[in-house]
């Protein structure tokens, strides 16, 4: 076994020996209590997040301006984005992954522990820089969350921070990715070929060189926008000879890549919690891992979709069209062979399963739209309507963050030994579903009725639904306190976990105690 | 149990799903509210809307289907039934299958999506050519190749009291038309292929028309083209808005676009886009719908944001007094409280105040040249080409009369002319 650093100092130790509370949680190299971190942060970022999200839907409860200025609107839904997308989605996926990848694999620690504290310690510092924005003259970047140039050309310095930040993530990120790399490939127990790793692993491994490709790019795009604005460089000015439109084509490269980042892992979780509760293996394992990596590979070659407006040539927009809507053929696949493991199965209900369920559904609404988006001559009438942002929002909002929540009910037990309460669980499942759809639903009416996003204020004929839209938002804001308050009574109390938690589920991290201890696999198990 | 039950099983779930689908989208098809695109006015819109209704409804029948099966089997293959789990994991047949039919779908989409995109993107044999700018916040309209001279920029019209509801009691109620009402109208023909050559002066913007099945982005250095040929019997007025986002008043630059008969636009054109042809215009925009518009109110803002290639052609011999100026300058002067606030005092940090600011009681010609030209790296933009002489010295005068500023400084047409070219 070539685990150097981890087992090291403390294997000699009780399993459950800890160090003291400063070493514990500031000098972790530990693969769980790392993940811990990672999702406590990434919980408090979908609260600030949320709030941010509100201020948004209280100014659009009626036309005409209430709250706020649309310049601090902007920043809203500029920061609303940002700190969902790297501070919330992101790091809530490598928080799983750094929990389940060593225990599904069956290895003691990630590969690269150090290194897995320091990708960790740099979120807090980036996202102070991010958060503090908002408070510098001028207020936070305002641009949206692609910061277009030139838009962010005029910026004030909040830019220069939001850059800052957003190179600190992509160093965090890629960090992050390697040691998952290095993990998956050179850590597993033995017996465990890559055809037997669980799902989870497999979209992991396969997001992790997703990261590595694109998050270099979308830094080199923000550092041309930084030398642009101060050291008179004309990359995206066309007052020097630059180009906007090159700004779009390399956000666009990252951007879409990026929201296969924030879904694969969720798909992953999704893999392992039909089983289960299907009492059924996952159908169709091996074009699981196809269909996986063909949407890796296909989410390259798709970005320009996100920018049919710019005025591309026809050859251009009917090759961005045609592999977009390629890419529906893999991602069919799999709600296919999700539906297909619940078929026969011998189901029961429990709150993850609920959530699979959710996801699988409301997933596949919003990959509906996204196809209609792909339609190139009707997304000249969607885009940058609310018809993408209730899109975005199916995939990312039901798709990633339930997926995420589900993920979290489902592991809970094996995390803190104790089972969460099953009726609120079911209960926030169901205020968290209905709510979503309160709020996004109708946004697919505002945008085909034709209201632009991004918008502070609108004409009076798109009233109700953005009021049927901003009490859906509160009424899911307010139900992730109901979260908030079974994640915190789980972890302090409640039933004790069996190992196996549920109904003989599949997969090494069940064969642990729970909670898992402190360090697992010293001795590597063996795979059949 | 049998695979032939399932099925039948499936269909009739299916038919059930499908039938409150139909239900439901007819029911509320029938309520005030808007859930589809606007009426379309020109054949490409209403290719778009068929294009898009085909998609929407094959996507509701992949959704319908695929659901049927998953809550069949939900209700069906549960524990609580004692349903004995199968333990099947892979079938290859049906998942080829399940590759194929979707990709044979998708190429039944794609097809009239490509003729459609085909049509679109044909802006040869055009009719009439119109360049459109987009501006930090309001559109500029160039009317090419016609022997009259016809350009002009169009304003959001919408008052700032019925957008400012943060005070309730100077609040007023929100018009009909809230958000969607410019103080002039981009005026095309039915029945013509018009073409638009669409670019921006500072950030990306976007021009969209829904009930014409337009939309382009505006880019600094790029000129886009679209083309739309409204139907001969489609005459009136459509609305559309900014639909990039291009900052702070984003939301508040709308497009609004009469449509009249061949006939009736050649007479538009031959009275020269002149003030009296405008003001017809805008009075039968008030008759239609405008009923909160005053035609003195339009009056005063047509005459704020004359162009300027109209206003230097006509002889300026009137000698400017200070209150005359005074009084011009604060007609003008929403041009610059877009930004800088109508109390002059700015956003710290992106839009710097005017009260009390080094430029506004500083040298005279510092002043006159950043209104002109603009300050690059900013939102600064440059009105030398949206102002005429005239309107820049009056707001400048203003300005520095004005939020506190004592300069007594006094700014005449003839110092703006000056520093042109």
């Amino acid at each position: 076994m070539s685990h150097a650093a981890t087992a090291g100092d403390h294997s000699h130790d009780d399993h459950d020996h800890k160090p003291p509370f400063f070493q514990r949680w500031f000098m972790s190299t530990n693969h769980k209590d790392i993940g811990t971190l990672y999702l406590i942060f990434s919980l408090s970022m979908l609260f600030i997040g949320g709030a941010m999200a509100l201020v948004i839907r209280a100014e659009l409860f009626q036309p005409g301006l209430q709250f706020v200025d649309p310049h601090f609107f902007n920043q809203m839904t500029t920061m609303h984005a940002l700190v969902m997308v790297f501070g919330a989605v992101m790091p809530g996926f490598v928080g799983f992954a750094n929990w389940m990848l060593p225990l599904m694999v069956g290895a003691p620690d990630m590969a690269l522990p150090r290194m897995n504290n320091w990708s960790f310690w740099i979120l807090p510092f980036a996202f102070t820089i991010l958060l503090s924005s908002l408070f510098v003259p001028g207020g936070g970047p305002a641009s949206g969350w692609t910061l277009y140039a030139p838009l962010t050309i005029q910026g004030g310095m909040s830019v220069d921070m939001a850059i800052v930040a957003i190179h600190m993530m992509g160093i965090s990120s890629i960090m992050g990715a390697i040691n998952v790399i290095v993990t998956v490939l050179n850590m597993r127990a033995p017996g465990m070929t890559l055809m037997k790793m669980p799902m989870f692993v497999w979209t992991w491994l396969i997001t992790a060189f997703l990261l590595i490709a694109v998050m270099p790019v979308f830094a080199g795009a923000v550092t041309m926008l930084l030398t642009d604005r101060h050291f008179g460089t004309a990359f995206f000015n066309p007052a020097g000879g630059g180009d906007p439109v090159l700004y779009q084509h390399i956000f666009w490269f990252f951007g879409h890549p990026e929201v296969y980042i924030m879904i694969l892992p969720a798909f992953g979780i999704i893999s392992h919690i039909i089983p289960t509760f299907a009492r059924k293996p996952l159908f169709g394992y091996s074009s699981m891992v196809f269909a996986t990596a063909a949407i890796a590979f296909l989410s390259f070659i798709v970005w320009a979709h996100h920018m049919f407006t710019v005025g591309m040539p026809l050859q251009g927009e009917l090759f961005f069209m045609y592999a977009t809507m390629l890419i529906s053929v893999p991602t069919g696949v799999k709600v296919f062979n999700w539906v297909t493991t619940m078929w026969r199965g011998s189901m029961t209900f429990e709150t993850p399963m609920l959530y699979a369920i959710g996801v699988v559904f409301l997933f596949t609404l919003g990959g509906l739209s996204g196809l209609m988006l792909a339609i190139t001559p009707a997304d000249f009438q969607y885009h940058d309507t609310y018809f993408v942002v209730a899109h975005f929002h199916y995939v990312l909002f039901s798709g990633a963050v339930m997926a995420m929540m589900g993920g979290a009910f489902f592991w809970l037990p094996k995390w803190t030994g104790h089972m969460y309460n099953e009726t609120l669980g079911k209960i926030h499942f169901w205020l968290t579903a209905i709510f979503f759809n309160i709020t996004f639903f109708p946004q697919h009416f505002l945008g085909l009725a034709g209201m632009p996003r991004r918008y502070a204020d609108y004409p009076v004929q798109f009233t109700e639904f953005n009021q049927w839209s901003s009490v859906g938002a509160f009424g899911l804001g307010l139900s992730q306190l109901l979260f908030l308050y079974i994640v915190i009574s789980t972890v302090r109390g409640g039933k004790k976990a069996t190992a196996e938690v549920w109904d003989n589920p599949e997969g090494l991290e069940w064969t642990v105690p729970s909670p898992a201890p402190f360090h697992t696999f010293d001795e590597p198990p063996v795979i059949k | 149990m049998v695979l032939s039950q399932h099925i039948k099983s499936c269909a009739k779930v299916f038919a059930l799903g499908t039938f409150f689908t139909a239900a439901l989208f007819s029911g509320l098809a029938q309520a005030e509210y808007a859930f589809n695109f606007q009426e379309p006015v020109t054949e490409v819109a209403r290719d778009i809307f068929g294009l898009h209704m085909l998609i929407f409804w094959i996507c509701v029948a992949i959704f319908v289907a695929v659901f049927s099966v998953m809550f069949y089997s939900i209700f069906a293959h549960r524990k609580s039934k004692n349903y004995k789990p199968a333990q099947f994991s892979h079938s290859t047949t049906v998942e080829i299958v399940w590759t194929i039919v979707p990709f044979i779908i998708l190429v039944i989409m794609a097809i009239p999506a490509t003729q459609v995109l085909i049509k679109m993107e044909d802006t040869t044999k055009s009719e009439l050519t119109i360049k459109i700018t987009g501006y930090q916040w309001k559109w500029g309209y160039d009317y090419l190749g016609l022997n009259e001279d016809i350009s002009f920029f169009a304003t959001l019209s919408t008052p700032r009291n019925q957008i400012d509801q943060f005070d309730k009691e100077n609040a007023e109620p929100l018009g009909e038309n809230y958000l969607l009402e410019t103080d002039k109208m981009l005026v095309v023909p039915s029945g013509r292929k018009v073409r638009a050559l669409i670019t921006a002066n500072d950030v990306i913007h976007a021009w969209w028309i829904p009930a014409f099945g337009t939309k382009k982005d505006a880019i600094p250095g790029y000129i886009n083209e679209l083309w739309f040929n409204v139907d001969v019997g489609k005459e009136g007025i459509y609305r559309g808005q900014c639909a990039e986002l291009c900052g702070k008043d984003h939301a508040f630059m709308p497009i609004v676009v009469k449509v009249v008969t061949g006939a009736e636009f050649d007479g538009w054109v031959a009275a020269g886009g002149s003030f009296e042809g405008v003001e017809s215009i805008a009075a039968e925009q008030s008759d239609d719908a405008l009923e909160v518009q005053t035609e003195e109110t339009t009056r005063s803002m047509m005459d704020a944001i004359l162009p300027a290639a109209q206003a230097a052609d006509q002889p300026s011999s009137k000698t400017w007094t200070k209150e005359d100026l005074m009084s011009k300058g604060e007609s003008v002067l929403a041009n610059c409280s877009a930004c800088h606030g109508s109390d002059g005092m700015g956003i710290a940090g992106v839009f710097p105040a005017i009260a009390g600011s080094p430029v506004a009681t500083g040298p005279v010609d510092a002043h006159i040249d950043i209104v002109m030209y603009g300050k690059s790296g900013t939102m600064m933009g440059a009105f030398a080409g949206q102002l005429n002489d005239e309107e820049i010295a009056a707001v400048v005068t203003y300005q520095r009369n004005s939020y506190g500023n004592e300069t007594g400084d006094v700014v005449l047409p003839a110092d703006v002319k000056a520093k042109r070219n």
